[in-house]
């Protein structure tokens, strides 16, 4: 390896996450936890703070100053999601608590009011949880059927499989861009190009693959996509879903409440245009304003080396992985310069249980993931109980792969020597 | 890197047990069968118990199932220590081990081997993997019919 003296991403940003700069277990903390959730920098922590300290008020409602300061900065963050992936209208931004919920409304709203019996919901195996009971509970409810696209030999979206699933019955093709565990990432645009030849809609679960590369929804021609604001350098409890403009008018309400509406009486409603229709109640303002920030933060370093930085990174990792013999990683290996798959490694390590690594790995202040990512399916699929995560963000250092790596052995050796 | 806390929690008798587990199997025959998991993690543990004529003393337990070395460990120490135990007084264990396992309790002498599992009460987050096979023995014996259950009982609430 050679390292130059330029200074790397992480280098340049991490004064700007002051989480990172702390002891855990008395060692400096090594985050590998990403893929979970994101650290969060001071621009959105400050906008945190500036919200309730300056102008703390609800949105659409009052004529007064600070509810129209809050309205324009809330307003305001759906345009900078908008933007940031390349949605045609702001209109097409609904807020919602996270991704999961999104996924909910559009089963719920689209789901329950278009799909009936025999109609065919293709997903894959490697989904999320969040991308796989919504549409059991749709199944059961519409008598309609879950079809999954397995896997191929390099551990990614089966596409030839994927052809042979979708038909004229196939209505729905909900999955995951990039897998939280594999960490392949799929070959989007042209499912969705399959599925639309067919008459299907696609849903896109973008939670892995927005907070680490650029994003653009009509290049993608997907119907929604999915993303959470918490692995996005955003607050927890908000989150986004994009959905194509003719296809949310066409969708009824999912929850009922305030803020949607536009005439009232006892016995009837009308509703509000898009996007209000779908954001019953009081939202989430200060998160959804500090999702706005976090973009902002996002944007300004620049999505394109978010990747490139965070490819190279994953280049390293697994390389570095490769040099311990008991450690078996999943999904695709990354091409040169890292490139091709997701800044994450799932990992088994012979007979150690993921939990006692993790608990090894967090004695040196290295926090990765052990369990089953919310992929129970897959794990299934894989044959393996549990396995050990480590994920990457643009904050991560080369060093930190080192403490990683150094301490991963160690651990493998003091468990290795009793099962000698 | 120092293991010295590792080292604490992950004590040679733990590691042994873990590696060449004594009891692991069915019992036969079966008197009480329970499933138990932790959904967040994904270990599981199935214990067969066999009892007296009386049905009121524990002849045997044996224990299958797939997790972390605490959790494994812990359910063949367990199993070594309820041989010959009155059913009540293996309920009463159940309760020491948990009350352990918030650093309140020790087992005494007679069963002092159980307190090698003392050092988990130092790792918040490795005490439901620990308590997982006590949980799931303590609804293998407070339910009769059990010999043939095929529920699982989450330890998921556990402290």
């Amino acid at each position: 390896m050679t390292f130059t003296k330029e200074k790397t991403l992480a280098d340049q940003v991490r004064a700007d996450f002051p989480i990172l700069h702390q002891e855990v277990n008395g060692k400096p903390l090594v985050y590998l936890d990403n893929a979970a959730t994101s650290q969060k920098p001071l621009l959105v922590l400050n906008t945190l703070r500036d919200y309730y300290e300056q102008y703390n008020s609800n949105v659409h409602r009052g004529v007064h100053t600070l509810s129209a300061k809050a309205t324009d900065a809330y307003e305001g963050s759906r345009d900078k999601v908008a933007a940031f992936v390349n949605a045609a209208s702001r209109q097409e931004i609904v807020f919602t608590r996270n991704a999961t919920e999104a996924i909910n409304l559009v089963a719920y709203s689209w789901g329950t009011s278009n799909l009936q019996q025999g109609d065919e919901i293709i997903l894959s195996v490697m989904e999320h949880h969040s991308n796989l009971i919504p549409w059991q509970l749709l199944a059961q409810k519409t008598g309609a059927v879950l079809k999954f696209v397995e896997l191929t030999d390099t551990e990614e979206f089966d596409l030839e499989q994927f052809k042979s699933l979708i038909s004229d019955k196939t209505k729905l093709v909900s999955t995951v861009h990039v897998s939280n565990t594999l960490g392949c990432i799929n070959p989007v645009q042209e499912i969705i190009a399959i599925a639309h030849k067919y008459g299907a809609k696609v849903l896109i679960d973008a939670c892995q693959s927005v907070p680490h590369m650029p994003i653009n929804v009509q290049l993608m021609d997907c119907d929604w996509l999915v993303a959470s604001g918490h692995k996005m350098c955003a607050p927890t409890g908000i989150g986004f879903l994009y959905g194509k403009l003719d296809l949310l008018r066409s969708m009824p309400p999912f929850l009922g409440g305030g803020e949607m509406i536009a005439d009232v009486f006892l016995d009837h409603a009308t509703y509000a245009d898009l996007p209000h229709k779908f954001e019953a109640g009081t939202p989430a303002i200060a998160e959804a304003i500090a999702l706005g920030a976090a973009v902002d933060y996002l944007s300004n370093i620049g999505m394109d080396k978010i990747y490139t930085y965070e490819a190279q990174l994953t280049g390293y990792l697994f390389e570095q992985l490769a040099q311990i013999p008991e450690i078996r990683t999943y999904g695709p290996l990354p091409k040169v310069a890292g490139l091709g798959r997701a800044a994450l490694a799932s990992f088994t390590a012979g007979d150690v249980h993921p939990h006692d690594l993790s608990t090894i790995l967090d004695q040196a202040g290295v926090a990765i993931r052990a369990g089953h990512h919310c992929t129970q399916p897959l794990h299934r699929y894989l044959v393996a109980q549990s396995t050990a995560r480590a994920s990457l963000s643009f904050y991560n250092t080369r060093q930190e792969i080192d403490v990683f790596i150094t301490t991963l052995k160690e651990a493998v050796e003091f468990f290795g020597s009793i099962f000698g | 890197m120092t293991l010295s806390n590792v080292r604490d929690l992950y004590q040679q008798v733990i590691l042994e047990h873990y590696k060449k587990p004594r009891h692991k199997g069915k019992t036969d025959p079966v008197h009480r069968h329970q499933r138990g998991h932790n959904p967040s993690c994904g270990d599981t543990i199935e214990l067969t118990v066999q009892l007296n004529d009386a049905g009121d003393r524990i002849e045997d337990v044996k224990f299958e199932g797939e997790g972390c070395a605490i959790a494994m460990a812990s359910a063949d120490l367990m199993a070594g220590a309820l041989r010959g135990k009155e059913v009540g007084e293996a309920l009463l264990m159940v309760q020491r081990f948990q009350s352990m396992m918030k650093g309140q309790d020790e087992f005494p002498k007679e069963l002092r081997k159980l307190n090698v599992m003392a050092g988990v009460a130092q790792f918040p987050v490795r005490i439901k993997c620990a308590n997982l096979t006590w949980h799931t023995l303590k609804a293998a014996l407070e339910s009769p019919n059990s010999s043939n259950a095929t529920g699982f009982i989450s330890n998921e609430k556990e402290a």
